[in-house]
């Protein structure tokens, strides 16, 4: 797997670097700003782009702005945002469009390091992860009024970008009670068989949106 | 010379002033009657007693300079109907109409008249042959002039007498006037004092809400170097401990254990450091400013809440992050006691920064008890500002906050 990493930040750039090489993965370049990650996208075609929120020249939240453009340019491009706080309105306007291969996670998740790795692989293959601090603020939430509590744990379970494999070991229920459960959402939250393999980004954009 | 013109032109202004005043109090008098005719006087007399406070005002000035002693200015302001009676101002004012007139006429009247001699034998005297016979000048003020000797003498006679009678009188009666004007219109020393201490409150308020914008970029700078500093190098930490975690592998060595402590240390260290950031600077409000972090508050509400911006516009600092934890402690409120379904936040600007919350719970917030409303007030104390509270029993509930924002 190859990746761009957008970071101005040497210490972490360089950490960045030294965890994925330990684990095999290949970054084929790291740049400071936007237009930088612009340009090496173009240049890499990776499978994975890595940006931190805050970049220059106003280290405000041009990450989140450069993940929208660069996916609206290129639909789907896997792209993964680090940042070291969180807001559900961020996580919100990255899922806007869809599609998927979208990661939203605190710095801290990168030192657990096969976690974080499985993280990137899942999101590469246009998975949906969502941090488990956003999963909390959704989960404060009323919430999706139709959802049983067993649907909506599912549903966290589901944003944070576990499989349904993975779903059943987490409840320690059976595979067909979990496939029984998503069904449910999927029926709930009006999603049809036709929306494949995106009703998963779907119904977690759905969770996203409501307060 | 230059001492007695200054003196001479005072009492020139102060004669047509002092006629004018004249008409003043009769006016006046006019505009009170006016009162009974559908209250028209209420509207009047303020005005009247403003402008009587500017021409006071103008000639305390003018005799403050006549003697060479300073005055502090008072501002005239518009007195409503009620203080016009009641602000010894007022009284000090109508006072010296008195005084204006009573001291001010007859002094301005003799310093001109004696400087009328001087020029009465300057130019009269050679002209003396003018007058008709049953009507003679008269100089040395009875003394009719028959012919030229007798003309040249009394002449230079009145010139001389007339010139040392107006160097002695006219700067005297010019500080007479001056002197008593002075007296008239002292502000009492209660006014004094809470003339000072108006200013000494607008200093205060002024250095106050500097002093809050210092300490709120402050706050933005300490999130900034946090994010930047501290908070990255733990981060970069983290990492360098979790490849050694894995270098390490199932080693469950002295070392191995060294480390993993150091990994959950650093890992709980970051956590930590978060909550601290978020509780100092929310790093939204940074990224976002005031209208953004409204917004996130919103989404991450737990409840829908219902946003109207229209209104904003840029802030102080200060303004921004009190205005920021009120919003967000007032929708936490809502969502946790009052079992509200919706929530309505609408923030403008139009002087002060209003903030309005409303909420469709079951109302009847008990301040006495920690309700949130204890931290909101605070927090808009500290900017001067106000904090309404309407929630009755059964809801709903409506908090209102209005920060001043002096630019």
């Amino acid at each position: 797997m190859r990746v761009v990493i957008a970071e101005d930040n040497v210490l972490l750039s360089t950490g960045l670097e030294l965890l994925l090489g330990s684990k095999g993965i290949d970054v084929a370049a790291v740049v400071p700003d936007q237009p930088g990650l612009l340009a090496a996208v173009a240049e890499h075609r990776p499978d994975l782009v890595i940006a931190d929120v805050r970049l220059p020249p106003t280290f405000r939240d041009e990450g989140i702005r450069a993940a929208v453009a660069l996916r609206k340019a290129e639909p789907g491009l896997p792209i993964l945002v680090l940042s070291q706080y969180v807001e559900k309105l961020y996580a919100r306007e990255l899922l806007a469009d869809g599609t998927g291969g979208v990661g939203y996670l605190l710095k801290d998740r990168v030192s657990r390091v096969s976690q974080f790795v499985e993280d990137l692989r899942r999101v590469a293959a246009g998975g949906t992860v969502m941090d488990p601090e956003v999963i909390a603020q959704l989960m404060a939430g009323s919430g999706l009024d139709a959802l049983t509590n067993r649907e909506r744990e599912v549903l966290s379970l589901m944003a944070r970008g576990l499989g349904n494999t993975e779903i059943s070991a987490e409840l320690v229920v059976t595979d067909n009670a979990v496939n029984k459960h998503i069904g449910n959402i999927f029926a709930k939250l009006g999603l049809a068989v036709s929306d494949g393999g995106h009703r998963r980004v779907l119904a977690v954009l759905a969770f996203l949106n409501e307060r | 010379m230059r001492e007695w013109w200054l003196a001479f032109r005072y009492c020139l202004i102060v004669l047509p002033s002092s006629l004018a005043v004249m008409a003043a109090l009769p006016l006046l008098a006019m505009g009170v009657l006016l009162t009974a005719a559908g209250g028209l006087g209420l509207v009047v007399v303020p005005r009247m007693m403003l402008i009587l406070r500017r021409w006071a005002e103008w000639h305390r000035g003018r005799a403050a300079r006549l003697l060479r002693v300073p005055v502090e200015r008072l501002e005239p302001s518009r007195a409503g109907w009620r203080e016009v009676w009641t602000s010894p101002q007022s009284r000090r004012d109508l006072r010296w109409t008195i005084q204006h007139f009573g001291v001010g006429l007859p002094s301005a009247l003799a310093a001109v008249a004696v400087a009328g001699q001087v020029v009465n034998a300057l130019f009269e005297t050679p002209v003396w042959w003018l007058f008709p016979d049953d009507d003679p000048l008269r100089l040395m003020a009875v003394i009719p002039v028959r012919n030229w000797p007798m003309a040249i003498v009394l002449g230079v006679a009145q010139l001389v007498l007339g010139v040392a009678l107006s160097r002695w009188a006219v700067p005297k009666l010019a500080r007479l006037h001056a002197r008593t004007c002075l007296a008239v219109l002292r502000p009492s020393a209660a006014d004094q004092l809470a003339g000072k201490l108006a200013e000494r409150v607008g200093e205060l308020t002024e250095s106050r809400s500097g002093v809050l914008d210092a300490h709120a970029a402050e706050l933005r700078r300490i999130e900034r170097d946090l994010h930047d500093g501290t908070q990255a190098r733990l981060v970069a930490i983290a990492m360098r401990l979790a490849v050694a975690r894995e270098a390490l592998g199932d080693d469950t060595g002295f070392v191995a254990r060294l480390v993993k402590e150091a990994h959950e240390g650093t890992e709980e260290a970051m956590t930590e450091l978060r909550q601290v950031i978020r509780s100092v600077y929310p790093p939204i409000l940074a990224d976002r400013g005031l209208a953004g972090a409204v917004i996130a508050i919103a989404a991450r509400a737990g409840l829908p809440v219902e946003t109207d911006l229209t209104g904003l516009s840029p802030v102080p600092a200060a303004v921004e992050t009190a205005a920021y934890f009120i919003v967000a402690e007032s929708i936490t409120n809502a969502a946790k006691h009052s079992g509200a379904t919706r929530v309505s936040v609408r923030l403008a600007v139009a002087g002060t920064l209003r903030i309005e919350i409303t909420d469709d719970g079951s109302g009847g917030i008990d301040e006495t008890r920690g309700t949130g409303v204890a931290g909101i007030r605070l927090r808009a104390a500290a900017l001067d500002g106000t904090v309404t509270v309407d929630s009755p029993a059964g809801g709903p509930t409506a908090i209102t906050v209005e920060l001043p924002c002096a630019s």
